[in-house]
This record gives structure tokens, sequence and C-alpha cells, in this order.
């Protein structure tokens, strides 16, 4: 009874194991965000609190890219500060590559439309840009869906709260470790941020 | 009206209730060490300390483990974790100071006149914690506190758990084991006792109601318990456990016991510890509901044998908590229901209750306001109402006893909060007792009125 009770318990690990492996998911990632980085950005990145970025289906080079601008402190604004300048200072690089290539893998969070006068206006700017003040359209560089391409992130399915917050500190230059969006949201008012990322956040 | 003799003894013996009282008042803290083992600011786990944010609640959870500092590694052959432990402890420091104020002067413990009004304590408590990973999968919260009721560093707050994962229908449970040594200090909730808010700190030299239920501080650092808990999905969360009594220092012993008739209320067995909550989450919002409760038997001791009839308490609460956490404004409030059936077999036998069976309730509300994590302003009500039993609620006793023989205590509280960094608080509290112990004019017999205890508490709180 107790030989088949282990025969069981060995079939079932190794079938779990499997499956784990069939699924192509790094198990080790998997458990360091479980553990940890749900914490804040929720389960597989889907973040409960616009406090925090869903993370889940971002760019990979971009999770990469913004890992290491925690570690090396070049990010700097408050939450960084607060949140991942810790969070990341003992991530070597293969687990920030790893760890890139996780969120990137996990399905992102379905997009919700907005307020609808205040979506039209954020399709103006996200698609046309504003030319007069020399603000350039959105989706040059984070595409027409608002997937983004490498180091150029999502924001498809973004919470708006927290893409409004990024472009102020862009603006303001507490995030000042990226000069083409300073220069991009220096002329844009608070609404015209609201309104562009309601419409880059419900893609 | 008591005769001189008496008034003396009254007052001598209110002295030392007060000061056995002050011991197991309210304490909360927020500590450092978690600052220097995670890298994160105080807000990553705090609103304003003490107060939990939902990562703090996980980041406990958790067993204290999250980590960034270098770890000391030990690996066993098969290439398993022996040891991780952090190349620097955890280790931090805090000071209270404060400024106590009541709107008439306390009596003089020699029993003529009154005492100085405007009591300075520097400390108020001055406490040293170890608290952050232990092992792989085990971490602390443990803390020492040198106040000057003790007059000598005392064991205070622990909480050692295990902590692990697993997945259940593909949603996450944490789930862990918690070695600690006051119920609910290992609650995540901050509208649980042990670590309630607002009002976490109180004046240690005012006068504050006698009647508390068990599970209310009353067995906090006198008891051992061992309790499993589980979290699941991020919100259910359930825990069973037990407690056992671990005194120190009774009855003026010193050593390790054994635990005999010189110890008081000394737990039959173990006392069964259960708690049940839900937790809503929602962008910057999170509701809580719960309950929890114990079932407590003591043999009365302070020289009687442990054995034969026993008190029996079996404390029931319910608590919910709301907190919405913005960028500029951060709000909560928390509110506790505990409702206590006390059969008091052995104090009845004994003479020392009226009642073979009392109740007793108490009934916290409050709610705080912050602006910036750094202007605040909290307002609270309390109430404690329950039988009335002359011999239980200790009379002829000046300042804390009860002239009717009530329990019954009401009042409100309000304090405005100064936080100029995150690790420093500045707090201004006052205290209005509706009631107090039974009474609202002349509440102990010794002409003292409830108002008379109404305290200005000026707080300095530097964590560090």
């Amino acid at each position: 009874m107790k030989r088949h009770f282990l025969e069981l318990l060995v079939a079932t690990a190794t079938l779990l194991v499997s499956v784990s492996a069939f699924s192509g998911e790094d198990a080790e990632m998997a458990k360091l965000a479980t553990r940890v980085c749900a914490n804040c950005h929720g389960p597989h990145g889907d973040s409960v609190s616009s406090a925090f970025p869903r993370l889940a289906g971002q760019q990979a080079a971009y999770t990469e890219a913004q890992l290491k601008t925690f570690k090396d402190k070049t990010r700097g604004d408050p939450y960084a500060q607060a949140y991942m300048w810790g969070m990341a200072s003992q991530l070597d690089e293969d687990t920030i590559k790893r760890l890139g290539a996780y969120y990137a893998a996990q399905k992102p969070h379905p997009a919700r439309k907005g307020d609808a006068a205040r979506m039209a206006q954020g399709k103006s700017i996200y698609e046309n840009g504003m030319p007069q003040a020399e603000v350039p359209a959105c989706a040059l560089c984070h595409g027409e869906n608002a997937h983004g391409k490498d180091t150029i992130p999502r924001l498809a399915g973004q919470h708006p709260e927290y893409l409004v917050k990024q472009l102020v500190a862009f603006k303001s230059m507490q995030r000042a470790n990226n000069p083409v969006m300073h220069s991009v949201t220096d002329k844009m008012s608070l609404e015209q941020i609201q309104a562009v990322a309601e419409f880059a956040a419900s893609k | 009206m008591q005769a001189p003799g008496n008034r003396a003894i009254g007052i001598l013996a209110s002295a030392v209730a007060f000061v056995s009282l002050a011991c197991f008042a309210p304490q909360s803290y927020a500590v450092p060490s978690f600052a220097r083992q995670t890298g994160l600011a105080c807000e990553g786990c705090h609103t304003v300390f003490p107060e939990l944010t939902p990562f703090g609640r996980a980041f406990k959870l958790n067993g204290y483990l999250i980590d960034n500092l270098p770890q000391v590694k030990g690996l066993t052959a098969d290439n398993k974790e022996a040891l991780l432990l952090n190349w620097l402890p955890p280790i931090s420091i805090m000071f209270q100071t404060s400024y106590t104020s009541t709107s008439k002067a306390l009596p003089d413990s020699g029993g003529t006149g009154n005492s100085q009004n405007g009591q300075v304590l520097f400390p108020q408590q001055a406490s040293l914690f170890y608290a952050g990973r232990i092992a792989p999968n085990v971490g602390g919260f443990i803390q020492m506190t040198y106040a000057p009721e003790d007059g000598a560093l005392v064991w205070d707050n622990t909480d050692i758990r295990f902590a692990d994962h697993a997945t259940v229908s593909g949603k996450d449970l944490t789930w862990g084991v918690s070695l600690n040594n006051n119920p609910t200090v290992q609650d995540p909730w901050n509208s649980t006792p042990a670590w309630q808010v607002p009002f976490d700190q109180r004046s240690s030299a005012a006068p504050t109601p006698a009647a508390a239920t068990q599970i209310d501080g009353t067995l906090g650092g006198a008891v051992a318990g061992l309790t499993l808990y589980g979290y699941f999905a991020n919100a259910f969360y359930a825990e069973f456990g037990g407690y056992r009594s671990a005194p120190q220092n009774f009855g003026g012993q010193v050593g390790a016991g054994p635990l005999d008739s010189a110890a008081e209320n000394v737990v039959n067995g173990v006392a069964p510890y259960w708690r049940l909550a839900y937790e809503w989450q929602q962008d910057r919002s999170s509701w809580s509901v719960g309950t929890f409760g114990m079932n407590v038997e003591l043999y009365p001791g302070a020289g009687a044998p442990l054995s034969g009839a026993t008190n029996k308490y079996r404390d029931v609460a319910f608590d919910t908590q709301y907190q919405f956490i913005g960028d500029e404004t951060i709000y909560s409030v928390q509110a506790v229901y505990i409702n206590e059936k006390q059969t008091l077999d052995a104090s009845f036998a004994s003479g020392a209750s009226t009642n073979q069976s009392d109740t007793l309730k108490t009934l916290r509300i409050g709610g705080s306001y912050y602006y910036q994590r750094k202007y605040g302003a909290s307002l609270g009500y309390f109430s404690t109402t329950g039988s009335n039993d002359p011999l239980h609620y200790e009379q002829g006793t000046a300042l804390t006893g009860s002239g009717s023989g009530s329990p019954d205590s009401k009042g409100w509280i309000g304090e405005l909060n100064y936080v100029p960094w995150q690790n420093v608080k500045f707090s201004l509290q006052y205290t209005a007792y509706n009631r107090f112990n039974g009474g609202s004019s002349d509440y102990d017999g010794f002409g003292r009125n409830a108002s008379d205890n109404n305290t200005v508490y000026l707080l300095g709180w530097f964590n560090f």
C-alpha cells in the first residue's frame, strides 16, 4: 500500500514537472514573481493598484531596461526610489533578462474604455500628435495598438493613472533618464496627458 | 465615605494597579530593520507607521523574508539551501518620549495631596528590534523594550514565523506557522488589538480603563502560541492555533519556574485561537472584514494552587478595515467589536467575584486622514461595557478602581500628527472620557470624576 502511494506520488510529481516543462515557463522566475514581485505587481503581473504598473505582456526588453535603471539608480521618480531601487539592487543580469521574458509571456490585462470625450481627445493626440506644439504622435513609437516594441513600452491595458504619473514625471524631470519623453511631454497640459493616457491604456 | 486608612491603602493599591496596567498598554511599532533588509522606503509597508499597506501585510504573511541584502549562504550536498542569512543583521532602534497632562492631577501615591501634573517620560519606551530573515523560510519580528514602569529591558512583541507558498486551483496560497507571545500580534490587519490603529500609542503616565477582554492585550507577553495560517488568492485568510502560559518573572522568582501558585492567571492547558478574514482590493482601496476569538481557561493562582476550578473566558470578535492609499491623500477606518462571556467558577468560589457569569463588550471605531503622508488627523470612539460585578472590578481603590462595580468606560479620542520624515512622528492626542470604570462622577468612590482623567498627550517617536 505504502509502495503504491509512493509510486503515485512520484508519478504525480513527474507529471507536474512535465506539464511545467511543456508550458515552457521559467519555473524559477515564476517562483520569484509569485513570492516577491506579485506582492505589488499582482499575480502574473496583473496588478490591482494603479500605484504599480501592470507587467503582464510588457515588452521584455523594456522591463529589462527598467530593472537595470532601477539597479543603477538612473531612474529616479519617487516610486522608483521608494520601491524598486531596493528590489532591483541584488538582481543579476541573468535574472533581469529572465524576469523580462517571464512577464512578456504573461497574458496582458484586457483593455477598458474610458470617458468618451476624453478618449476622443486622447485618440487625436495619440494618432496625430499635436503638430503646433511639436508633439509627435505616440503611435509612431508605441505602435497603432500601443503594444510597444523592444525598449518602447506597451501601454495597452496599463493603468491610465500610472501612465499619467509617468508622463508627469517625464515632464517634471523626476524621471530624467529619458530626454525623448521629456521633450514629448514638456508642452502637454495635464488635461492632454490624462486624455492620451486614457486612450493608450484602452487599446 | 471611606476611612482615611482605607483611603491610603486604596491609593497605594491604585498606584500598583496603575503600573501593572501600564505594562500592558497597547503597543505598536514600525521598524527600519525591514527597510534595511528590503531596501524599500517605509511607505512600501506602511501608510504611516504602524499601519500596514497591502504590501506590508503580504510582507508579514510571507514571513518577513523578502530581502535585498547580500546573503551569507550555505548549501547541502544536493544543492539545497542550508543557510541564508543577511550579511548585516536587520537591527533597529525605537525611541519614544512623551508629555502627559490629565485634567486633574493624579492622587499622590503617599496618600496625601496630588502628584505633579504634566509628566515627562524620557523615554516613554525604547526598543531594540531584530526584524527580518532568520533562515531560508523563517523570519522574525523580535522586540526588547525598556520602559520606565519596568525599569529594565524586558521581552516584548515577538513573532517568529515559517512561511511558504503553494498553488491551489491555479491560485497562490501563502501559508505559514507563527510562534508568538501575544494573541493577534501575528495578524496582518490593523483592526485587531495588538496592532490597532489609530491611537496605537497611549500615554503610559495617564490612567486607562481597568477592564479589558482577554484577547484585547490582557494576555500579551504572558503566553506563547503556535498558529497555522493560510492566505488564499490574496483574499481569504484563515488561522488556527493555541496559546499556553509563558509568564516572565512571576511572583518575583528568579529563573524559569516552575510555573506554580506564585504566578497569576495561568492558562489551563491550551487556549484555542481562531481567525477568519476576507480582503477585497480595488485599485487604491482595500476593505477587510473578519472575525477572531479565543477560549481561555485561567487558574487564578496568586497563592492558590493551579488545580480545581478555573475562570473561563470566551472571546468572539468582529473587525473591519477600509484603506484608501492615494499619492496625495490617505484615509482609513478601523473598527472592532469584542464580546467576552466570562464564567468565573474559580473567582466566584473564592469570593473574588459577585456573579458566576459576567459579560464584557468592547467597541472601538476610528478613522485617520493623512495629506502627503505628513499631516494627519484621527478621530475615534471607544466603549467597554459589561456586567456589574463589585467584587470582580475592585472597589476601594482610588483612581483605578470602580466605586459602582461596573467596568463601563466610554469616550472619544482625537489626534493630530506631523510626520516630517517617514521614520519620525509627532502626535498631539486628546482623550475625553464620558465614563470611566463604571461612572461619570465619583467613579472610584474617592471623589474622582471620569472627566478628571481627560488626557493631553504629546508624543515624539523616532525609529532608526
